[in-house]
């Protein structure tokens, strides 16, 4: 558990390192340019809630993809799923204005939920009964919903004057309030936390998860041992959308309070790196979404201060995304046991060839 | 001369060979023998390029082999066939085999030629391939086997090592193997065999070499020892208990009874053809048969994995878990090897009831039932913690009888359980087989390994393209067993 938090925070270094030769190349001070970085992400209170704010969804979209993940189920769909959701909660929210605050928000978070799942329902019965690739399925119907929100927020749900295409904005009683206004925290981030608890201990403690797991390490192995392959991958595509599509009714209830073209700006896309750098680990969602959070932030300030570009922080993502996955080639393993010693795992387990047979 | 001199290896704290000599000449079968983890393969690997050893070298010819390097090894003349077959599994044999020698000229791809020149290698030793573009994940193990080692001869290569490439051949084509071999050493080939069926060794060899933990034993040849001595030589103590007797068949109540099972494949061929036999409680029913001819379906059908084009399975007066099945690829469909030792316990679905209660998993309650039968199967590992991959074959297939026998079926059906396991190992496993059928279990043994099913079964039925026979209670001859393996008629 430790290792696995720890090795990614190494790979952040080794990006930093690498990328530190880039700007010094560009005539760029590295150190300035992090410290505007963290100054952005983390530099004050507002800087602070600004980077929660930004990375809630990525937690959301990114235990959708860490839960298909873990049942090798590869759903690239859960920006899909997180736009069916918002339209969901985008649709229902106008009408919620006669509900009890609490009553509106369960109904505006149910409705993104449910969107959701049908997005990713439809993926996993494609996956189960017609044998469609996920890949190819949650790919397809990612385009499917880009264009069904371009063509409510002009046609059905366009806002009553008709010149902006959006929808009109939901109901006071469906917005989750922000706290320590003019701040944007919200209940939102807390959900979040919640459903990454959940998650795990779904994953890990619960009979359906571990059947869910095993499906994903040896499918085969599954399938002897009696696991309903294709009941689970419908059931574990349906929460992973879901998960996505709370998100995306979160995204409404909280933040933009109506639907407009382009809400998200591929959220469904970055929770994969999420999800990988935390090894799908639905705990190590909340401060890998930080960490990507804290960059998208962080590079505003860097941008204003320093005059780098936004785009490099994707360059630094990218570089932290390979190299924690080179970390974890065999060429690596033993400069990572010189760094850091030897992962718990590896102690308890010798190599294959240390144990023969009695 | 192929010399190996003083080569050591170590893996992590385990050293796998140490200081170990070898040697073989032109002309000669020379068979390599020892335990699992003796060191034959480890030996193999260095020889053939595939490992580098960490002190001595491998001498072809008073030439040094390059160490760690394959291509090196195959260029001087050494081609090797693999335990576990090394094969592109979803690419047609003719397009593995185009990775082989089989020169075709030009530089350009031409399959066809591949494919000629490979019929009439294959012609000339006794093999038949199979139809032209057949995938080779659809093949058989036997036919992969093949495969490997026509792949090999493809270099016409001088030195020939082979690992256990018999375990999978039926007795009718193990003669045409063995006079294979003979052939190879007849055209002044050095052959280097490993195994450890010990009566091929003595059948075949011309001189022998015995390893155990790592170190050669001893050096014999077939005049001067016999299968006892040299089982002794490989345990290092002569092995007394016998492995298991075979006892006669009681009459219990049947509890499993097959009726009329018929598979058809996609295409319509028919794999298994209305299959009808029972299998009573405290009986061992052994079905012998060379692989491929509808055993891994029939697995199939009675784990559920693939439904039947007609028939029945029925298991008498039980529950849904009352069948434990052990298939027999234990690292693809038994065990999930990146997964803890008691996750791979509760894969088993009437363990995973056992320590679930309202869709919790009680994780400390799976650790203590997998400790407890760490203990009683004594397998060896650190604890339940393990990842599974981290054992040796033995223990994977220790855990996997451990957890048949743990989930308290009416009957285990269990499918080549002891292939590549050593002679102790084999004898465990079979003595547990022996008491679950002593306690009241019904057993159903699937194996292309005659002996094996011989030595612990009851009764035995023979599998041919898809088709049971029942044989004799009497007829306990090999040789003629092996004939009806082959698919001949009485």
């Amino acid at each position: 558990m430790l290792s696995s938090i720890a090795k990614p925070f190494a790979a952040l270094a080794l990006a930093a390192a690498l990328i530190s030769i880039v700007l010094a190349a560009l005539g760029a001070s590295p150190v300035g340019v992090f410290a505007a970085l963290g100054e952005g992400a983390f530099g004050n209170w507002y800087a602070c809630v600004d980077t929660v704010v930004k990375s809630t969804p990525l937690v959301f979209t990114g235990l959708a993809v860490s839960l298909a993940f873990s049942g090798a189920l590869w759903n690239i769909g859960a920006d899909g799923q997180l736009t069916i959701g918002a339209i969901a909660a985008g649709a229902i929210g106008p009408h919620l204005g006669n509900f009890p605050h609490a009553i509106a928000i369960a109904i505006i978070l149910a409705a993104g939920s449910l969107g959701g799942a049908l997005w990713g329902g439809v993926a996993g019965w494609l996956r189960a009964r017609r044998d469609v690739n996920e890949v190819i399925g949650t790919i397809m119907l990612n385009f499917v919903a880009v264009q069904a929100l371009s063509w409510v927020v002009h046609g059905p749900l366009m806002e009553p004057s008709r010149a902006y295409p959006t929808s009109s904005p939901i109901a006071r009683a469906a917005q989750l309030e922000f706290y320590f206004a003019p701040s944007r925290i919200n209940l939102g981030m807390l959900l979040a936390v919640v459903l990454a608890a959940a998650c795990y201990l779904l994953l890990f403690r619960t009979g359906a998860g571990f059947e869910l797991r095993a499906m994903g390490r040896n499918r085969r192995a599954a399938t002897f041992f009696g696991i309903r392959i294709p009941a689970l991958t419908f059931w574990a595509m349906t929460l992973s959308g879901a998960l996505a599509g709370l998100g995306g009714a979160v995204q409404i209830s909280a933040i933009s309070h109506r639907l407009y073209e382009k809400l998200s700006p591929g959220w469904g896309f970055e929770a994969i790196a999420v999800a990988l750098v935390a090894r799908l680990n639905p705990l190590g969602i909340i401060p890998a979404a930080v960490l990507f959070g804290a960059l998208d932030n962080g590079s505003q300030a860097m941008q204003r201060t320093q005059g780098i570009s936004p785009e490099l922080v994707q360059v630094i993502q990218g570089l932290v995304i390979l190299i924690i996955l080179a970390f974890d080639t065999p060429a690596w393993s033993g400069l990572r046991e010189q760094i850091f010693g030897a992962p718990p795992d590896a102690a308890a387990v010798p190599p294959v060839a240390e144990m023969p047979d009695a | 001369m192929l010399r190996a001199n003083a080569i050591t290896k170590r893996f992590g704290r385990t050293l796998a060979l140490d200081a170990v000599d070898f040697e073989a000449l032109p002309g000669e079968i020379h068979a390599l023998v020892g335990e699992n983890g003796a060191g034959k393969t480890t030996l193999m690997n260095v020889l053939a390029g595939s490992l580098a050893a960490d002190h001595g070298e491998a001498v072809l010819d008073g030439r040094p082999l390059q160490a760690g390097s394959p291509r090196a090894a195959l260029a001087a003349g050494i081609a090797a066939v693999h335990q576990s077959p090394m094969l592109f599994e979803r690419m047609t044999w003719e397009e593995n085999l185009a990775l082989g020698g089989f020169d075709t000229g030009a530089g350009a791809l031409d399959l066809d030629a591949i494919a000629v020149r490979a019929r009439a290698l294959a012609a000339k030793l006794g093999f038949e391939m199979p139809p032209a573009t057949a995938t080779v994940e659809n093949r058989s193990v036997a036919e992969r086997v093949r495969l490997e080692v026509l792949r090999a001869l493809s270099f016409n290569p001088r030195v020939l090592i082979l690992d256990e490439p018999t375990s999978v051949l039926a007795p009718s084509e193990l003669t045409a193997f063995l006079d294979l071999l003979r052939n190879l050493r007849g055209e002044g080939r050095i052959v280097v065999l490993i195994t450890h069926k010990l009566a091929e060794a003595i059948a075949v060899a011309d001189r022998i070499t015995v390893l155990r933990r790592g170190r050669v034993a001893a050096r014999t040849t077939p005049a001067e020892t016999n299968e006892k001595k040299l089982a002794g030589l490989m345990i290092g103590e002569i092995v007394t208990q016998p492995a298991a007797s075979a006892t006669p068949s009681r009459s219990g109540d049947p509890v499993l009874q097959i009726e009329n099972l018929t598979l058809d494949d996609h295409v319509g061929r028919r794999i298994l053809d209305r299959l009808s036999f029972r299998v009573a409680a405290g009986e061992i029913v052994g079905i012998a048969g060379v692989d491929g001819n509808g055993q891994t379906e029939l697995v199939e059908l009675l784990a559920g994995v693939r439904h039947p084009s007609s028939g029945k399975i029925t298991v008498l007066d039980g529950s849904p878990g009352s069948m434990a099945v052990i298939p027999q690829n234990r690292d693809l469909d038994g065990l999930i090897l990146d997964m803890r030792l008691w996750e791979n316990l509760v894969l088993a679905r009437p363990l995973r009831e056992q320590v679930t209660s309202h869709g919790w998993l009680n994780t400390s309650h799976a650790v203590d039932l997998c400790r407890e039968l760490i203990d009683r199967f004594r397998i060896r590992a650190p604890g339940p913690e393990t990842i599974a991959g981290a054992l040796s074959g033995g223990n994977r297939q220790r855990l996997e009888v451990a957890r048949a026998i743990a989930s308290r079926p009416r009957v285990i059906v269990a499918h080549n359980i002891c292939r590549g396991l050593d002679l102790a190992a084999t004898a465990e496993v079979h003595r547990t087989i022996l008491d679950f059928s002593t306690g009241g279990g019904a057993v159903l043994l699937i194996s292309s390994d005659l002996d094996e099913l011989l030595a612990i079964c009851g009764r035995l039925l023979i599998i041919s393209r898809g088709k049971i026979r029942e044989t004799n209670p009497g007829e306990r001859d090999p040789e003629r067993l092996g004939l009806l393996m082959a698919g001949a008629r009485d």
